[in-house]
């Protein structure tokens, strides 16, 4: 394995991609739908209270995020699912094979140049990402981790979609499946999670609530207090289904991005008190629970929680109970293990010679 | 003549049922041009591709310039050219460019690849078209272009299938001599073809392949005698006196049309006592030659023989 036999794949493989197809076009179209929906978001923020405002730019800046993933998401398969096969189709993959070049070097040569395209893409944002920033309230921190955690999610994509085109020797199945697997990644896992959920529920029976005596209670005659009452009910164990949630590219995404202290979290309500409403401006800054990416990271983290056994229903104040932790790391790495695997199944299937051929597959 | 040329010994490989290659054997030596000469079918694309080291046989002993291609390919790959009967090149990069990337995918400094696509751009006469994109180029253009990609790190063994499909007379004539030149200066050339008469002017040796079989392995200057009657083609001055003596002679004719007369004849002894039956008739004889040369005739007899 040389670094530059990889750089002679990679080079070939982007300068192909410029010329043959009309990247002005779809880069330019890439920029301007985003740019449009930035303003948009902007739009909107702007109508939101006046405590919103000073942190305006933080709420872009989620929305902005997950719209590029989703966009992002659908490139992706397009550019890579024909890597291989369609090298193959078009009968200029056996002669690479049959140079010096390794397995290794042409996998890591076309997956470099796949994910740098996609690279390119989201470098295109950071215009947008400065007018976020412009708008007020986006800290460098996030911006750093949600572009890395970004370039893994999609280089994972790329990945998949390069593995897939040198499994199957058809273009269009590998295209297709593609996009199946973003799709069981984004809307599947939400299905899954969602029916998984419902369907592992548990049927609890808890105790009754201890009623004080009745006060109108006939001297003489003890409290009437049943010995034992009981009521059935059920409840859902997010805490063993969430690592399903996990795997999804934009829950790994916004919660991989610091997370910031709702505001109601931060000083206990007294029952009584003033409400604290996107009207009153905050001191500094707190999440009003407008920004998208700690939305999605908080709902994820509560699911993660661990089961708290039931307690008897009391009319007694409870406090917060404590956040869950981080599912990022996890989902992160369902997708880096993923990715890897898909990147090792490309190399065995352009190791030469071929002992076993699958059916259907032309070696030139 | 171990570490040179190629080697095969009863080379196998199927796929599924299908059997392509039964048992093969076939010996390409250094500094000739070896045909490989079968039917549709026969397996030839098959045996090139286990030399090519992209294919495992199932069986059988190969080395090419001294090692195997199944436990050294890399090695295999350093001294061998390669070319597929059908192949693609990069649409968007220009000739130039995609030579000097195949150059860098042999392992060559930037400055080699760059040498090196200059000299074989002038080879094969594409230098008016090295900064044009490929996919501009004629059929025969690319063609050419694919056999400089075979040549770029200066083979010892070059395996090519079909070298001479999409290619114009000029561009045959200019392929086989570009392919004896190569041979004279040392490499073991082995090439696939089914342009028979091209091949009688370029090998030096032929490998006859049939059902997944070699069925003959012969020298150019020493093909066997035919044992079946085959179709020879006479053309003289005047036709009708041609005709009229081949009557006269007994010989079993008929006309083809203003290429002449083809008669049956079985092997070189018959033709040539008929020519001089004909001539001493009085027939001026201009040419007399198996119908698809020499190769064709013993191709045909060895492919009939194995139905």
């Amino acid at each position: 394995m040389t670094l530059a036999g990889v750089a002679a794949v990679a080079r070939q493989e982007f300068t192909v991609r410029i010329r043959k197809g009309r990247w002005r076009w779809l880069l330019g179209a890439w920029f301007l739908v985003l740019l449009a929906l930035t303003a948009l978001l902007r739009e909107s923020v702007l109508r939101a209270g006046r405590g919103v405002q000073p942190f305006r730019g933080a709420v872009m800046y989620g929305g902005l995020m997950l719209i590029v993933l989703s966009m992002a998401l659908l490139v992706a398969p397009a550019l890579t699912a024909q890597s291989v096969n369609g090298d193959r189709e078009r009968g200029t993959l056996a002669t690479l094979q049959v140079t010096r070049l390794s397995p290794l070097e042409i996998m890591l040569g076309k997956f470099g140049a796949a994910w740098g395209t996609m690279l390119v893409f989201l470098a295109l944002t950071a215009p947008l990402v400065l007018w976020c920033v412009a708008n007020g309230g986006v800290d460098a921190m996030s911006v750093v981790v949600v572009s890395v955690v970004m370039a893994v999610l999609l280089g994972t994509v790329c990945a998949v979609s390069l593995g897939l085109s040198s499994v199957l020797s058809r273009t269009t199945t590998s295209g297709v499946l593609s996009y199946l697997v973003v799709f069981a990644l984004t809307i599947g896992t939400l299905v899954v999670f969602g029916l998984s959920s419902i369907a592992t529920q548990e049927t609890v029976t808890r105790p009754c609530a201890v009623e004080p005596p009745p006060p109108s209670a006939v001297e003489g005659q003890p409290a009437q207090v049943p010995d034992d009452c009981s009521f059935t009910t059920t409840r859902v164990r997010t805490d063993r289904t969430w690592l399903i949630l996990a795997a999804n590219p934009f829950v790994v995404l916004a919660d991989a991005a610091p997370h910031r202290e709702r505001c109601d979290d931060r000083t206990p309500q007294p029952a009584s008190g003033a409400v604290r409403g996107p009207d009153v401006e905050p001191v500094e800054y707190c999440d009003n629970g407008l920004d998208p990416l700690g939305g999605i990271g908080r709902t994820v983290r509560d699911l993660r929680k661990p089961h708290v056994p039931e307690q008897p229903m009391t009319s007694s104040y409870l406090p917060p109970p404590a956040r869950g932790k981080a599912v990022w790391p996890t989902g992160l790495t369902v997708n880096l293990v993923l990715g890897l695997g898909m990147l090792a199944v490309t190399v065995r299937q352009l190791r030469t010679p071929y002992r076993e051929l699958p059916r259907g597959q032309r070696v030139a | 003549m171990q570490g040179t040329g190629i080697s095969a010994t009863a080379v196998a490989r199927s796929f599924g049922e299908v059997h392509a290659v039964r048992s093969m054997d076939l010996r390409a030596a250094a500094g000739e041009v070896t045909a490989l000469v079968g039917p549709n079918g026969a397996g030839k694309t098959t045996l090139l591709l286990i030399l090519a080291t992209l294919l495992a046989p199932d069986a059988g002993t190969i080395r090419i310039a001294g090692y195997d291609p199944v436990t050294d390919p890399d090695d295999v790959r350093a001294r061998m050219g390669w070319s597929p009967d059908v192949f693609g090149l990069y649409d968007g990069l220009t000739a130039r460019e995609y030579l000097e990337f195949f150059g860098a995918a042999y392992r060559m400094t930037a400055d080699q690849s760059r040498t090196r696509a200059r000299e074989l751009l002038a080879l094969a006469r594409l230098e008016e078209h090295a900064d044009h994109p490929v996919h501009v180029l004629s059929r025969g253009q690319k063609q050419r272009l694919g056999l400089m990609r075979a040549l770029v790190h200066d083979p010892e063994v070059l395996v090519l299938d079909e070298p001479a499909s999409g290619l114009d007379p000029r561009s045959r004539v200019e392929l086989r001599d570009l392919l004896r030149s190569f041979a004279a200066a040392g490499a073991a050339v082995l090439v696939s073809s089914h342009a028979l008469a091209d091949l009688e002017e370029l090998a030096h040796h032929v490998v006859f392949v049939d059902a997944g079989r070699t069925v003959g392995e012969h020298r150019l200057d020493a093909l066997p005698d035919a044992v079946r009657p085959r179709p020879w083609r006479l053309r003289a001055l005047d036709a009708d006196r041609l005709v009229a003596a081949l009557r006269r002679a007994g010989a079993d004719h008929e006309t083809a049309g203003s290429a002449g007369v083809d008669v049956a004849l079985t092997g070189d002894e018959e033709a040539a006592d008929l020519l001089a039956r004909l001539v001493a008739d009085g027939v001026r004889v201009v040419s007399m030659a198996p119908v698809g040369g020499a190769l064709e005739a013993t191709f045909l007899e060895l492919t009939e023989e194995t139905r």
